[in-house]
């Protein structure tokens, strides 16, 4: 069964992107355009696993991120950050959440994917983390 | 009375008073023959230089056993004139003793042969040591110290003048200065010797060796009782050192831009480098699963991004041009009016309103007043977009312009939606943009890029939900030199033309 993943990106070709591809192998993927839009489709459904983009106008991805950490109920869905901002496949999160007491995002993949390398990425962190929920659901 | 006691009186008296002005006088008086020998002596003298009976003069001032070489006394038997020179002697205790000797002769009648010579001396050693330590303090201070009469003569130059600008004594101060044939234009000293007062300029002068000295000119009369000037004391201090660090610091901040361009631009392409891949990849699944919606929706992506990288390389082109902004003296409010005329309009359909408050009295400023609008044209650009963005009602967009110290200030402020923390870090460092499809992200950093092309600096505040400053500071002494350097370039290559 595929995965449902939460695709936040004010680029809407960026979106509509990992979207086709999230759904040509298999998964089902919903798009949100900004955090504020991202937390309404966070209520109505759960995602597996969201792919969060940084910079966005008005509440950047970070800051979102920050919050989804924070809460309770969306602490344990894995995030991959899809941006351009790092270099060298490298981002140093640090430099934009400096409190320690937020964790690391899962992954950091940088634009422009490679789907094979994306597709890899969502299965092996949505197994991971469904295998423990199970875990932790004993 | 007889007649001999009223001629006596006043021979008596003329005789009490050539004593008591012979033993009085504040200086020490001998009387010296053909010979040397002293004949007679005052008290004073006594006192300064010991017992002189039966002795001769170079035997008393001096301790010497032969005439000195220059011998005054001398000089005065030979020609009947007075004569004035500086000494140097050894006292009664053979301590070296400065004096100033005046030396007269004495003549019987007053067409005679000179019979003595009187010497009188006064001593200076006092002032002599304290001379000495002005001069070394006048040498060694790190500073140029020139004296300038009023044809602009340099009639004294310290050490460290001498050294940097070589024998210049005599010269006229334009030609060593700058080496110049007529006087500089703004010249303090000329402002001295008209009114009396102390005058400050920077300039820039050649030295010895042809190499460019920047220096800090202080101008002051030498005269202090307030009538005409006579002289003019020019104490300067180098300041080659400190203009080549604030030439280097906005030359490394132009570089700095530069490799900030460089990350920038490789942000943006990845961006549409994302768009074409994307588009790429949907029209394979489309091709492979025969889905027509999907091949039109990814050849649409394609197209779109193609377009994308069309206005980015415009853009990048037009930010890279890479010329120097080309300083001129305009009035700050006018620019910030113009932006307001043409924006005025666009604003208003969107319910917002843009004004501009202008300070009074804000003086004209070199300024690249193409550079100043294009800045002003992105903030207020930006801002309309924020307050777009923003559910509030009654937005507003201002531009102040001001000044503090020595600082002109463009400000544009909104209260439109305002900047996350984490963007506000980046803003100005690389193509960012949030405006999704639209826009290159290349209005911030190019408006940084040419507040920094004029030595200012931008800053920004600004709180999620709370509307954004973003603040030009511009230091009009940068701005100052930045257009003294240009004009020079400009001067240069005018001549290298002409030759």
């Amino acid at each position: 069964m595929g995965a449902k993943v939460l695709i936040v990106d004010d680029e809407p070709d960026v979106a509509a992107y990992l979207a086709a591809a999230l759904r040509a192998n298999g998964h089902s993927p919903t798009v949100a355009h900004s955090a504020d839009s991202a937390l309404e489709q966070l209520r109505r459904a759960r995602p597996d696993l969201i792919c969060l983009d940084i910079v966005m106008p008005r509440e950047s991805g970070v800051s979102f991120y920050v919050r989804l950490k924070k809460s309770e109920e969306y602490t344990s869905i894995p995030v991959v950050i899809v941006s351009g901002v790092g270099q060298d496949g490298q981002l140093d999160f640090r430099n934009y959440v400096a409190d320690e007491s937020v964790p690391l995002p899962e992954c950091y993949l940088e634009k422009p994917i490679k789907v094979d390398e994306f597709i890899k990425t969502i299965e092996s962190l949505v197994a991971s983390s469904t295998a423990a929920e199970r875990q932790t659901g004993k | 009375m007889s007649a001999e006691s009223r001629t006596n009186r006043p021979r008596r008296l003329t005789d009490m008073i050539s004593q008591a002005l012979f033993q009085e006088v504040p200086f020490s008086i001998a009387v010296i023959d053909r010979d040397y020998n002293i004949v007679e002596a005052n008290q004073s003298f006594e006192v300064r230089f010991g017992d002189w009976r039966g002795k001769k003069c170079y035997e008393v001032y001096k301790k010497l056993s032969q005439p000195c070489e220059e011998c005054p006394s001398a000089q005065v038997f030979e020609t009947g004139e007075v004569v004035v020179a500086d000494a140097v002697g050894v006292d009664r205790d053979g301590r070296t003793t400065h004096y100033v000797g005046h030396v007269a002769p004495l003549r019987a009648t007053p067409d005679g042969p000179v019979e003595y010579v009187m010497e009188m001396t006064r001593t200076v050693t006092g002032t002599r040591s304290w001379q000495q330590e002005y001069q070394i303090l006048f040498d060694r201070v790190p500073c140029y110290i020139t004296v300038i009469d009023a044809d602009y003569r340099i009639v004294r130059a310290n050490e460290a003048f001498r050294e940097s600008f070589g024998d210049v004594i005599n010269r006229h101060c334009y030609e060593v200065y700058k080496r110049r044939k007529s006087k500089c234009p703004n010249c303090p000293a000329a402002r001295t010797f008209r009114d009396g007062r102390l005058h400050r300029s920077q300039q820039k002068g050649t030295g010895k060796r042809g190499q460019e000295i920047h220096y800090a000119v202080s101008t002051s009369p030498l005269a202090r009782s307030g009538g005409k000037v006579g002289h003019v004391i020019e104490i300067s201090t180098d300041i080659t050192a400190i203009k080549k660090l604030e030439h280097d610091i906005i030359e490394a901040e132009r570089l700095g831009a530069v490799g900030q361009t460089v990350a920038g631009l490789a942000h943006s392409i990845k961006n549409i480098l994302m768009g074409l891949e994307g588009g790429k990849y949907i029209v394979s699944v489309g091709l492979k699963n025969n889905d027509k919606e999907m091949m039109a929706e990814g050849w649409e992506m394609l197209e779109r991004n193609f377009e994308k990288t069309t206005s980015l390389v415009k853009d990048f082109l037009s930010f890279s041009k890479g010329r120097l902004p080309s300083l001129k003296m305009v009035d700050p409010a006018k620019l910030a009016e113009e932006i307001v005329d043409l924006y005025k309009d666009i604003a208003a359909q969107s319910g917002i309103e843009l004004k501009a408050h202008v300070e009074d009295h804000i003086k004209p400023a070199p300024l690249d007043p193409d550079g100043i609008h294009t800045c002003l044209t992105n903030l207020v650009s930006n801002a309309i977009d924020a307050c777009q963005m923003s559910e509030k009602k009654g937005s507003q967009v201002t531009i102040d312009v001001r000044e503090k110290g020595d600082r002109l200030i463009f400000e544009v402020s909104d209260n439109g939606s305002g900047i996350d923390y984490d963007i506000k870090q980046k803003i100005f460092t690389t193509f960012f943009t949030t405006k999704g499809g639209e826009g290159t992200g290349l209005g911030l950093l190019t408006t940084r890029k040419i507040v920094t092309e004029h030595g200012g600096e931008i800053k920004v505040d600004s709180q999620p939900g709370q509307g954004a400053v973003f603040r030009m500071e511009f230091a009009r002494s940068r701005l100052q030199s930045i257009h003294k350097d240009e004009l020079k370039t400009e001067k240069e290559k005018t001549s290298q033309k002409e030759t």
